[in-house]
């Protein structure tokens, strides 16, 4: 678990911060995470997971990140614009030929994360969003 | 996933329908959807409604909002439904309990700051909404007046965003105080008096004939002999509108932006347009939805075209159709809209360019031939749609030794008797006036005895036979007005006199 009162100060600690406790996040939901920062010609991906089920085959989950210490900005999830989504799917696509995966499916979800000094962070998953 | 709905009203003309507003929470990255036709003003409400909800200090669902306007194929227009949308996605967020909003109909637009702002038309949407079987209504706090006009709904004043949420959850607010606030400061009703017109008896009693029996009229004379002046006193002879007619003013009065704080319009709309007004602003137009026009603003009033021949030979032949049907149809790719428009007409007009053709003493400088333009500027339909035509001539006698007029009140009061008793005579038909009754019926009318008159002026060719029809109903007006049962030889000879066509021969 990444410790909470150790959440960095500066966003590049607090993006990578937020990743860490996304993936023991989604572990904690039973998925495995098979890649950090995965790197493709089209672009990033935050982490990269297999979700048990629904068949005999996992289905391969392409997970953006998004954490913020202030809404001040608005929603950490509403930073994904069209362009992002995208671009997303496209990295997902990338990932599944790469990997040579057998897969019983291919998604890509959004976890945002609210991270108010202080208080415990509240995480959004939002499953499908490009 | 969570839904909630609140009821808005979508005018289309005087016409409103009920329009749901749904709000549905969840399933997807944090944003907002607008669906349902809106246009770019109520496109807008969604950034609006966010902005003043943050406001308030509430906050703005972080998940995929969408909110849907039903029925959703019919195009909708306007900022007036802020309120129901906010009230939606209150209810769907559970900041509110559902039912107020679910069985209230809701019209309003918001400010930034949560502020309730006015808006148009609410007189005629909460008409149908209680057409509808609506009980309750909220609107702006400032417009509490003007929707308790409507018999038998609950009216709700909100004058912020934090009122409208203790009204959804059925708490009482301040916001209906605004209501008891003395209406903004209007000048004591100034109506100029008939007693003003000096040295024109003759017009005066043009006008009182054209008040009695809901006659057109048409003014002409040199410049300064008091057309205008004559005009602009014909809404006070008139008497007040019955409650129906109210009604149906009060509500296009509503629909243009203007403020019935004073309760209903209770005297006679008066409406002169400058000759420079294009079509739309005449009889009514606009982009997608149309706008009630002069015309419209002059339903069951007076509207006064002075220096008619200026006017746009197209805009006044647009008034033909109205001024039979007493209703306007205008018809848009969006929708088609209908606006009532039974107004009275006054023309007002000089002989000549120059004003001074046929005036005893004076020279016209114009030639021939522009006098006969603009003698040309109105059509012949056009002045035959004119019962009255009468042409004014200055005060033989000095305006200072020339007898002051009757008072309006005096004339007003030989106006009710007359319309009292066309109103008799006319019992059981859809016809209030004498002005508006069809040729047909005219003559299922007791028989006017010595029509020998007329007869002959349709032999020598100075009436036609629709001037027959128009001189019988100038007739029957001047009988009214004299306290008789039939026409006579002495009315159907006033009667031709009031019609002379002077305007023509000028030329």
């Amino acid at each position: 678990m990444a410790d909470l009162n150790l959440a960095p100060i500066g966003s590049k600690g607090l993006g990578a911060w937020g990743e860490k406790y996304a993936a023991d996040y989604l572990v904690g939901l039973g998925w495995m995470v098979v890649e950090r920062n995965w790197r493709c010609s089209v672009g990033e991906a935050d982490l990269v997971c297999l979700e048990p089920g629904p068949g005999e085959l996992p289905t391969g989950v392409v997970v953006e990140v998004k954490c913020r210490s202030g809404s001040g900005f608005g929603d950490p999830l509403e930073a994904i614009t069209y362009a992002k989504q995208r671009k997303l799917r496209q990295i997902a696509a990338v990932w599944r030929q790469v990997s040579g995966l057998g897969l019983s499916g291919l998604r890509v979800d959004a976890v945002g994360i609210l991270k108010l000094p202080g208080v415990a962070p509240l995480v959004r998953h939002v499953r499908g969003v490009a | 996933m969570s839904t909630a709905s609140a009821w808005s009203v979508a005018l289309l003309g005087m016409e409103g329908t009920l329009i749901e507003v749904e709000a549905a929470i969840g399933g997807g990255l944090p944003r907002t959807v607008l669906v349902g036709l809106p246009d770019a003003a109520l496109y807008e409400a969604r950034d609006r409604c966010r902005a003043a909800v943050a406001g308030a200090g509430l906050s703005w669902p972080n998940q995929l909002l969408t909110i849907n306007l039903t029925p959703a194929s019919l195009p909708k227009a306007g900022s007036h439904y802020d309120l129901a949308i906010v009230s939606a996605v209150l209810a769907a967020s559970g900041v509110v309990p559902h039912a107020i909003a679910a069985s209230s109909v809701l019209v309003g637009e918001l400010g930034l700051d949560g502020r309730v702002r006015e808006v148009q038309g609410v007189l005629p949407a909460l008409l149908a909404a209680r057409d509808a079987g609506f009980e309750a209504a909220i609107v702006p706090a400032r417009q509490v007046a003007e929707a308790e006009l409507v018999a038998g709904l609950r009216v709700l004043g909100v004058s912020c965003l934090a009122d409208l949420i203790e009204v959804l959850h059925g708490r009482p607010v301040l916001g209906g105080a605004y209501a008891n606030e003395p209406p903004t400061v209007q000048p004591p009703d100034y109506a100029p008096d008939l007693a003003d017109v000096r040295g024109q008896p003759d017009a005066c009693w043009a006008l009182e004939v054209a008040a009695a029996g809901g006659h057109h009229l048409f003014l002409h004379g040199a410049p300064g002999v008091g057309k205008s002046m004559l005009a602009e006193r014909l809404p006070g002879l008139l008497p007040d509108l019955n409650n129906a007619e109210a009604l149906e003013v009060s509500a296009i009065h509503s629909l243009v932006g203007r403020p019935l704080n004073g309760g209903l319009i209770r005297r006679p709309p008066y409406s002169n347009p400058h000759h420079n007004a294009s079509m739309a602003a005449m009889v009514g137009g606009g982009a997608r939805v149309a706008r009630p026009g002069a015309i419209s603003i002059a339903h069951r009033g007076v509207l006064f075209l002075d220096e008619v021949p200026e006017f746009s030979a197209r805009v006044l032949d647009a008034l033909r159709t109205p001024l039979e049907t007493g209703k306007v149809t205008i018809a848009r790719s969006a929708s088609q809209v209908c606006y009532p428009a039974r107004f009275q007409l006054v023309m007002a007009a000089n002989p000549c360019p120059c004003g001074m053709l046929g005036v005893p003493g004076a020279n016209c400088t114009c030639t021939p031939m522009s006098v006969r333009r603009y003698n040309e500027r109105l059509s012949g339909p056009m002045l035959d749609r004119v019962d009255i035509h009468h042409r004014l001539l200055p005060s033989r006698l000095g305006l200072a030794d020339a007898p002051a007029g009757e008072s309006s009140k005096k004339v007003a009061e030989r106006v009710r008797l007359a319309r009292e008793r066309q109103a008799e005579r006319l019992m059981g038909t859809p016809w209030q006036l004498n002005g508006e009754i069809p040729g047909a019926e005219l003559r299922r009318l007791p028989r006017a005895r010595g029509m020998s008159l007329l007869d002959d002026a349709v032999r020598s060719g100075r009436l036609s036979a629709r001037g027959v029809d128009k001189v019988l109903r100038l007739a029957w007006t001047l009988a009214d007005l004299d306290g008789k049962d039939r026409i006579t030889r002495v009315q159907l000879a006033s009667a031709l006199g009031l019609r002379h066509d002077g305007w023509r021969c000028a030329a």
